[in-house]
C-alpha cells in the first residue's frame, strides 16, 4: 500500500505528519486544498530529515486524490473549537466536509483505516462510517486515548513518576462526559487505587476533562495539537506495524453496554486493518448510565445534524 | 558528564555497556580481568557510534582505577550458570569476585549507586553492600526488572498484545520461589484475570519463575543476557535520570514486609540517589505467603555465605 495520508494540513494534520515522521518509516502524503499550503510544510520537515534520521518520505498535495490507495487515513479538516464553543456546537460547521471526505476516501482509498480527528470526533466518526459504508472497526476517533495520554500526565506529575509506566483509561465521549476509571489505571502494574486517595484521582479526571477546554483559552485562536498528532502517531506505527497495541478510541458502537450506533471511546487492540477487538471495561452503574446516555446523544445529533 | 562503569565485559556486562551507551548520558567504562576483552568490545561498540547514535566514549580498561568518579557502577563479573547448575552452585566463586570488585568500588568511586547484577544476585548484593560499607539505599540488585520483563513478555504473546502495553511486577529472590504479582499485571489497564482463565495465568507464572532456565537450557552452554543487559541499563536510566521510577528490585530490608537483613526484590522507587522508597503495597495473603517463602530461600543463601565468608 502507498502510505499513509492526512487531510487537512492545519495544526493538527501537520503536527501528526511531524509526529508519524519521528515514529514510524511510512512515507506521509499531506494535503489541504489551500494551494502551497502542504508542500510548503513537508519540504520544511523534510529539510530537518538529515538531523532527524526520518526513515519516511513526506510530501503534500493540493487535491484529495493524492490519497489514493493510502493504508491509513487521518482526517483532520474543518473548524476547531474557539474560547467559549463547545465541540458539539462544530457539528453543524463541520458535519459537510466530513461527509464529502467521507465519500472522497471510500471512492480513493476503499480498503483504508481512517483516523478521525475532526470534531466532535464522536459525532464525525459515526457520520464518517454512515457516509462511507466502511465497517465500524475501520473508523476510528481520537477521543479516549487523547484524554488517557493526558491523566497519564497528569498522574506522572503528582506522583512524580515519569509517565512511561503509566496506563491510563477514559473512555466514553470526548466531551464533559468523559469517564475515567481509576480502576483500569496503573502505575506499572500497581493499581493507581493502592497510589492516591480516590478524591485525588477524581480531582485529577476533572483537570482533564477541562484541559482541552484550558488550553482553548490560554491559547486564544487555536486548540491543541502537540498531544492530538503525537496520540494520531501512535495509533498509525500500531495500524501499520500490527503491534496489536491498546488504545481507547472511539468507535461506533455495536451492542457494547446495550448501545446499537452512536459512537463512543472504548479500549480496543489496534492493529492491521484497525480494530482487532474492542474491549469492555466492567462500569459501575453511575459510569454506565453515562456512557449510554452520552452515546446516545451522539446518535440523536448525528441523526439529526448529519443529513445537510 | 555523568560517568558509568560496568565491572564485567562478559556477555551480560557488553549488552549492558551497549544498552547505557546508546542512552547518551554517561561515558561508560568497561573493566575486566581478562586483558584485551574489554577494550575490544568497547572499540567493536564505538565502531558502531555512527549507524546506531552515541556520542559518548566507550572505554574498556583492566584496571580498576579507571572506575574512579563514577556515578553508578554496575557488577556483572562472575562465572555464568551452566545446565543443571544452580544459582547458589555459583556462590563460591562468585563471592570472591564480588569482594574484590567492591573493595575496588569502595576506594575509587566512594559516591557511586550500585547495581549488582551477578548470581546468586541477592547474595551477591548482601556482600557488595558488606564490603563496600555503602549506605543501604545505594546498593540494590538488578532482579525484578528481568522477571517482570519476562513475565510481561509472556503474557504479551499470550495474548497477541504489544509487550509496551502489559504491566507486571514480580517480587522475591531471583530463583525459583519468586513471586510474580498477578494481582499487579495488567494490559492496558486491564487485569490480566478479565483476558485469560487462572490456568493460563499459572503456566506463565511457571514459565516465568523458570525463565532463566529456559534459556540455559536452550543455550546449552552460556545464560541469558540480551534481556538481563537491557534490564540493567533500564536500572541505571533511571538513576541517571532521576526518575524516582517505581520498579522492582532487590533492597537490603530493614523490617519492611517483615524482613530483616537480607536483599529481597520488592517495589522501590529508583532515582539519582539509589533507592527513595521502598514501598509498602498490599499483597493478597497468597502473595504475602509466597512472598514468606521466598525469603526463607534467600535466607538459606544469606546462611550459607556466612558459612564460606570472611570480610575482606
Amino acid at each position: 500500500m502507498a502510505g499513509i495520508s492526512i487531510v487537512g494540513s492545519g495544526n493538527v494534520g501537520a503536527s501528526t505528519a511531524f509526529f508519524v515522521a519521528e515514529t514510524s518509516a511510512v512515507d506521509v502524503t499531506l494535503c489541504d486544498i489551500r494551494e502551497g499550503i502542504s508542500t510548503g510544510k513537508t519540504l520544511d520537515m523534510m529539510e530537518a530529515a538529515p538531523l532527524r534520521k526520518y526513515r519516511s518520505k513526506l510530501r503534500g498535495a493540493d487535491s484529495i486524490d493524492a490519497i489514493k490507495d493510502s493504508e491509513v487515513v487521518i482526517v483532520a479538516v474543518g473548524e476547531v473549537r474557539k474560547p467559549g464553543n463547545d465541540r458539539q456546537s462544530l457539528f453543524a460547521e463541520n458535519s459537510k466536509i466530513v461527509s464529502q471526505i467521507a465519500r472522497d476516501v471510500a471512492r480513493l482509498a476503499p480498503k483504508s483505516v481512517v483516523i478521525m480527528a475532526t470534531e466532535p470526533v464522536d459525532a464525525t466518526t459515526a457520520l464518517f462510517v454512515r457516509e462511507s459504508k466502511f465497517e465500524r472497526n475501520r473508523v476510528l476517533g481520537i477521543g479516549g486515548a487523547l484524554d488517557s495520554a493526558r491523566l497519564r500526565y497528569v498522574i506522572s506529575r503528582e506522583l512524580s513518576l515519569s509517565a512511561e509506566n503509566i496506563s491510563a483509561m477514559v473512555i466514553g465521549t470526548h466531551t464533559h462526559e468523559m469517564i475515567g476509571l481509576p480502576e483500569y489505571s496503573r502505575v506499572s502494574g500497581v493499581p493507581l487505587t493502592q497510589l492516591m486517595s480516590s478524591d485525588e484521582t477524581q480531582r485529577l479526571i476533572d483537570e482533564v476533562r477541562s484541559s482541552g477546554d484550558e488550553i482553548v483559552r490560554l491559547a486564544g485562536r487555536t486548540s491543541s495539537y502537540y498531544a492530538p498528532g503525537a496520540v494520531i502517531a501512535e495509533v498509525v506505527d500500531a495500524i501499520v506495524g500490527d503491534l496489536k497495541r491498546i488504545f481507547s478510541l472511539s468507535v461506533v458502537l455495536d451492542g457494547e453496554y446495550g448501545v446499537k450506533d452512536g459512537a463512543a471511546s472504548l479500549p480496543m487492540i489496534v492493529g492491521r486493518g484497525g480494530a482487532v477487538k474492542v474491549l469492555e471495561p466492567k462500569l459501575g452503574a453511575e459510569d454506565k448510565k453515562r456512557f449510554v446516555s452520552s452515546a446516545q446523544a451522539v446518535k440523536a445529533s448525528v441523526a439529526a445534524g448529519g443529513s445537510k | 558528564m555523568k560517568k558509568v562503569s560496568v565491572i564485567g565485559a562478559g556477555n551480560v556486562g557488553a549488552t549492558a555497556v551497549y544498552h547505557i551507551a546508546r542512552l547518551n548520558l554517561a561515558e561508560v567504562v568497561v573493566v575486566d580481568v581478562v586483558e584485551g576483552l574489554p577494550q575490544a568490545k568497547a572499540m567493536d561498540f564505538a565502531h558502531t557510534a555512527p549507524g546506531r547514535g552515541f556520542g559518548v566514549s566507550v572505554k574498556g580498561t583492566n584496571d580498576y582505577a579507571d572506575i574512579e568518579a563514577s556515578d553508578v557502577v554496575v557488577m556483572t563479573a562472575g562465572i555464568a550458570r551452566k545446565p543443571g547448575m544452580d544459582r547458589m552452585d555459583l556462590l563460591k566463586t562468585n563471592v570472591n569476585i564480588a569482594k574484590s570488585a567492591a573493595q575496588a568500588i569502595a576506594k575509587y568511586a566512594p559516591d557511586s549507586i550500585v547495581i549488582a547484577v551477578t548470581n546468586p544476585l541477592d547474595v551477591i548484593a548482601m556482600v557488595m553492600l558488606r564490603e563496600t560499607k555503602f549506605p543501604w539505599q545505594r546498593v540494590v540488585g538488578m532482579a525484578g526488572v528481568l522477571d517482570s520483563t519476562r513475565f510481561r513478555y509472556f503474557i504479551a504473546e499470550q495474548l497477541d498484545v504489544w509487550p509496551g502495553d502489559v504491566e507486571a511486577m514480580v517480587l522475591g529472590g531471583h530463583g525459583d520461589s519468586m513471586v510474580p504479582l498477578t494481582s499487579f499485571a495488567s494490559v492496558g489497564g486491564f487485569p490480566i484475570q478479565e483476558l485469560m482463565d487462572a490456568e493460563t495465568i499459572e503456566r506463565l507464572v511457571e514459565r516465568t519463575r523458570k525463565g532463566g532456565g529456559e534459556i540455559v537450557n536452550y543455550l546449552k552452554s552460556g545464560s541469558a543476557y540480551y534481556a538481563p543487559g537491557a534490564s540493567a541499563a533500564r536500572m541505571v536510566e533511571a538513576v541517571l535520570r532521576g526518575e524516582s521510577a517505581l520498579i522492582p528490585a532487590s533492597a537490603h530490608l530493614d523490617g519492611q514486609y517483615g524482613y530483616k537483613n537480607i536483599f529481597l526484590g520488592v517495589p522501590v522507587r529508583l532515582g539519582s540517589g539509589g533507592i527513595e522508597e521502598v514501598l509498602d503495597l498490599e499483597l493478597s495473603s497468597e502473595e504475602k505467603a509466597a512472598l514468606d517463602k521466598s525469603a526463607a530461600a534467600v535466607e538459606e543463601g544469606v546462611k550459607t555465605l556466612e558459612s564460606i565468608y570472611t570480610p575482606g
